[in-house]
């Protein structure tokens, strides 16, 4: 945004218009002048509104395909709405089990949000992960109750057992291990889940067990 | 698909609701099954499927009614099911045991005595879900009709007497009658701030800006407390009538209902519910025939306890990053996109229609004088009745432990709770006879939060629970202001090394400074009252703390690197189970010798000392290791002698 | 014209319009409050709360952060007592703990004027130093001048960091807007045109 300063009554506005080197002020009429510096910010905004008229989405073709097709039936689905970019990132995390680049590139242009913001939500919620998951993803609660009655024995435990930390898939692509700030089952701690489907009360021998049952 | 008539009208809800139960037959059996998450955890979903196979083998279709209902409270006895009319409670039930059931209390109306609940001290059986000492003392308003509904089914919450209190606010109060009864009742919001209900409504009406929202919060973030899910996948319709209730009132025409990622089952549930609501008129256009429109939209969060804050929640429900923001002027006055919004608690929402229905002075009459109604507590940890628990607010500690708890499992010695969440602090035994309610617990250093209990017990480390919460608020912590992110990172450190017997004498005075530092100058709540755990366990549990740092020993047995595993060589029995399962290989023995513990490889992982029969194992913490008994053979005991 | 209330900053009778916040008035009548995030003509981010002042409001006396609090009729500010020197030491050691001791610019001044020990807390980060405070004032002046800025926040908590994006990198060539405002220096040593932040991928790999 262009803020310009009327000299005359002192009402600031954000300037719209392409010219570069003088503005009307909307409430006096006087002629206010545009420094050097805004001059150079219209330039550019004059070069961005070219770049983006190339790929305008009125010349979008009828039916998109690849990665961006799966993302315009989703947002199609939401309407368009660019408040609800949480729950489209959701929609396609959960139907796709990651988020590559190119879809969130795809996400900024087709709803017209910057791509600083989409890359800003989807690494700061927990739920999105920006590389490849395993076919099963671990989810063990570290909340206080299950804490207190020992999640974090069966963590560590899990971790040995697999091979990997936290965050980290093991190299068979089979399980990928989290860990989950309380999943709401408290009084049936240590929790955890594998693909949505919980398991609770564990003790060390039932995790072998369990983990034994995925492929 | 049924053919659903609209209600509009107060007068088709009474009819609608006397139809349904003109068609109930009272003497017809029903079995209500919780598949709340706990009890699917434990297997609810088999039992079911079990349930039905067994009556249509038994060919009572028809005859006997099957009712899933939400979340009933004693998940400690889970799987649990419910037989009306006489209110049987059966509960720890196995798939083995459906058939019995069928066959003995439904067909020839017998007992399965195994299955009932037994007191563990009186041994008396209870063959009514009153007489359970769990319930018995609980005020059960908002949880109660849960075991009486399906989630799925809006005709069974109308049944019970549900949307009579929307009939009434809609049709015979005015918006600023429903705000002086709601003033009047004294509600204070159940979310963790307790701040009254009725003045924030009034901020809210009376902020300028179109249009207005009301917000439900159903990110429970606090790990140990899991009330609202129980709620929202019980009785979301509830929470809906009170929304609407709340939105007449203040005037807004859209709400928001914000639940977390891990809870997609109440996600589920309250989008049912708001479907069911819209086809039967009661949500939508001209509710109920009046002039009154109001829509709901659902939002799902995406894993940050920070977005459970309130300006952080409405943030996240524009789109953005959910950073809380400087709440200099209030939420209430500049909220969503800058407009009016009111959040509370879904806890909140649902006991407005009682407030409705009942009157404020009944609504004040319980609880005490500053905090009325009751209150919904999850009572979890090292108790034996871990679950939810809804009592009227004044009720002792002491009483919640150890009458509706049943006191310390395995037998051990009390020796704190810890209320609030993150946020709140430890209460040592001293303090057992408080009356819990919003202000008590803040005089004593800790708060009520969103009503999280967490039991611990004379094997938990004080040090290390604080440790845990500083990490979690790391882990949490949106990052935006430097003392939070960098105070916590801190704090992170000096705790960790406390723990692995690193500590020095300053750290103390370190850990207050920043600790004050953090609770005057930060923006949020979740930094402000971050120190909150750290400072309550200083103050009541100091010995620990200088026990750690001077002395490097645990007296819990707790912190890893300061406590050694031992195995007693007067009860080893050799068995080998633990030598076969230790991972780090560091158990040497053999079949007729005794095992004993390699100390350079032990990882101090805890699997001997969880899975030895014969208690062999010992945690030492600060005593030198005996010698390894090489060679010695084991004393061998008698069957059942210990 | 809006109207104009009387507040007392440091026992001086200050006069400023309704709605501005304390650290406005406060300049508008000469004196000067310390800051890290602020800047003149950005949007107020309350991010380094350096600019604390301890308020009088009803009997109670409470901290706020000046750059985001709004005037109001009657209220007392002190920009100076024990209190706030203290927390204003304590914060710039914080920021020192991943940042480094080697800040230069308006840190270093401050830094010496409040006798803070920037090596204080950095043993308790063993990292390199970021010489970044996360301040945000290079973003948000990047966002002023680009619609779709070059340059954003990643991640969470101490995760948090600055990245560039390569799509929007091009901009950078022909602009130098995040040179003048970083308060640690960091940004000014920009070596033509390539800007000194980590690409996207970079940081989500681990590559700082």
């Amino acid at each position: 945004m262009v803020l310009l300063i009327c000299q005359h009554c002192s009402y600031k506005w954000d300037y719209q218009g392409e010219n570069e080197h003088y503005a009307t002020c909307p409430t006096c009429r006087y002629k206010v002048r545009i420094p050097e510096e805004k001059a150079q910010m219209l330039r550019r905004k004059g070069l961005d509104m070219e770049l983006k008229s190339e790929f305008s989405l009125k010349e979008q073709p009828v039916k998109l395909r690849g990665i961006a097709g799966i993302v315009n039936k989703t947002i199609e689905d939401y309407q368009h709405d660019k408040s609800m970019l949480i729950q489209i990132l959701l929609r396609l995390q959960n139907n796709f089990g990651w988020l590559p680049m190119e879809m969130l590139l795809e996400v900024s242009k087709q709803l017209g949000i910057p791509i600083n913001q989409v890359y800003q939500v989807a690494t700061f919620y927990k739920a999105f992960s920006l590389s490849p998951q395993g076919r099963h993803l671990i989810r063990v609660c570290t909340g206080t109750s299950c804490k207190v009655r020992g999640a974090p024995i069966v963590l560590d435990w899990m971790q040995t057992f697999l091979g990997i930390e936290r965050g980290e898939i093991t190299t068979d692509g089979r399980f990928s291990l989290k860990t989950v700030n309380c999943l709401g089952c408290c009084a049936l701690g240590p929790m955890m889940t594998v693909d949505d489907k919980y398991y609770g009360n564990l003790k060390l021998p039932d995790v072998k067990r369990i983990l034994s049952k995925y492929t | 698909m049924k053919e659903v008539k609209r209600i509009s009208s107060p007068e088709d809800l009474k009819k609608l609701r006397q139809e349904i139960r003109a068609k109930k037959d009272s003497s017809k059996p029903i079995i209500s099954i919780c598949v709340g998450t706990g009890c699917i955890a434990l297997g609810a979903t088999k039992i079911l499927k079990d349930i039905k196979d067994e009556i249509k083998k038994s060919g009572l279709e028809g005859k006997v009614d099957v009712r899933e209902t939400g979340c009933l409270g004693i998940c400690e006895q889970g799987p649990m099911l419910i037989i009306y009319p006489e209110e049987i409670p059966y509960f720890k039930v196995k798939p083995e045991d459906v058939s019995e059931i069928i066959s003995k209390t439904i067909i020839e109306g017998q007992l399965v005595e195994r299955l009932l609940y037994k007191d563990p001290e009186t041994g008396e059986v209870a063959k009514e879900i009153g007489e359970i000492p769990f319930y018995k003392h609980q005020l059960r308003l908002l949880l109660g009709n849960n075991a009486n509904i399906n989630p799925k089914n809006i005709e069974d919450y109308i049944e019970i007497g549900g949307y009579s209190a929307l009939a009434k606010a809609v049709f015979q109060m005015t918006p600023d009658q429903v705000l002086e009864e709601v003033k009047r009742s004294n509600l204070r919001g159940r979310g963790g701030g307790g701040f009254p209900t009725g003045i924030k409504w009034e901020t809210t009406r009376n902020a300028l800006g179109e249009p207005k929202y009301v917000i439900v919060n159903c990110d429970q973030g606090d790990p140990g407390a899991f009330m609202d899910r129980a709620l929202m996948e019980g009785n979301p319709h509830s929470v809906l009538e009170g929304l609407i209730i709340g939105a007449y009132a203040i005037g807004a025409n859209q709400g928001f209902v914000y639940v977390r990622e891990e809870y997609p089952l109440a996600a589920e549930s309250i989008s049912t519910a708001i479907t069911q609501a819209e086809e039967y008129g009661l949500l939508g256009e001209n509710i109920m025939g009046s002039c009154f429109s109001f829509s709901v939209r659902v939002h799902r969060g995406a894993g940050a306890f920070v977005s459970g804050e309130s300006s952080a929640l409405m943030t996240a429900i524009e789109g953005k990053v959910g950073e809380p923001r400087p709440k200099y002027v209030h939420t209430a006055v500049k909220g969503i996109w800058d407009k009016p919004s009111c959040l509370n608690n879904d806890k909140t929402w649902a006991t407005i229609p009682l407030i409705i229905l009942k009157g404020a002075e009944w609504f004040r009459n319980i609880g005490t004088k500053d905090s009325s109604g009751t209150m919904i507590f999850s009572l979890v940890g090292k108790v034996n009745n871990t679950g939810l628990v809804e009592v009227p607010m004044g009720i002792t500690l002491r009483d919640l432990i150890f009458k509706i708890g049943g006191g310390i499992r395995d037998g051990k010695k009390f020796k704190a709770v810890q209320t609030g969440g993150p946020s709140g602090g430890f209460i040592p035994e001293q303090y057992l006879d408080i009356p819990v309610d919003f202000d008590e617990l803040v005089k004593i250093g800790s708060m009520m939060g969103s009503g999280g209990m967490v039991v611990m017990d004379e094997d938990t480390c004080m040090v290390d629970v604080a440790r845990y919460f500083v990490d979690f608020l790391l882990e949490e912590s949106c990052g935006k202001c430097i003392p939070c992110r960098e105070g916590l990172r801190v704090l992170s450190s000096i705790l960790s090394d406390i723990c692995a017997g690193k500590g020095k004498i300053e750290d103390i005075q370190t850990t207050e400074e920043i600790a004050e530092t953090m609770r005057e100058t930060l923006l949020c709540a979740l930094g402000r009252t971050a120190a909150n755990p750290i400072l309550t366990s200083l103050k009541y549990f100091r010995d620990e703390w200088e026990q750690h740092i001077i002395e490097k020993r645990c007296p819990a047995n707790a912190c890893k690197a300061l406590i050694d595993f031992y195995i007693n060589p007067e009860k080893c029995q050799a068995c080998l189970l633990c030598l076969k399962e230790c991972p780090a290989g560091a158990i040497q023995g053999d079949k007729d010798k005794v095992h004993w513990i390699d100390q350079e490889k032990c990882i101090k992982c805890g699997t001997c000392y969880e899975i030895c029969n014969f208690h062999a194992v010992k945690k030492l913490s600060g005593e030198a290791i005996p010698p390894p008994p090489e060679g010695m053979k084991p004393i061998r005991k008698l069957k059942g002698e210990n | 014209m809006k109207k104009v209330i009387t507040l007392q900053i440091d026992d001086k009778e200050v006069k400023a319009e309704e709605g501005k916040t304390i650290l406005e008035a406060a300049q508008h009548a000469g004196m000067e409050i310390p800051t890290l995030c602020w800047y003149e003509g950005l949007e107020p981010y309350g991010a380094c709360r350096f600019c604390s002042v301890e308020i009088e409001k009803k009997g109670r006396s409470q901290v706020v952060a000046s750059c985001c609090y709004p005037t109001e009729e009657g209220l007392k500010v002190k920009t100076r007592s024990p209190k706030i020197v203290k927390i204003r030491k304590t914060i710039l050691e914080l920021a020192a703990t991943s940042a480094g001791e080697d800040v230069s610019s308006k840190m270093r001044a401050l830094a010496c004027e409040y006798n803070a020990d920037l090596s204080r807390f950095r043993s308790n980060a063993p990292l390199p130093p970021t010489k970044c405070i996360l301040c945000g004032l290079c973003v948000r002046r990047c966002i002023e001048a680009n619609w779709e800025s070059a340059i954003g926040f990643i991640g969470r908590g101490i995760y948090r960091c600055i990245a560039l994006f390569p799509e929007k990198a091009g901009l950078c060539s022909t602009c130098s807007y995040c040179r003048d405002v970083c308060p640690t220096g960091r940004t000014c040593s920009t070596f033509g045109p390539r800007p000194p932040f980590p690409r996207v991928n970079d940081v989500l790999a681990g590559r700082k």
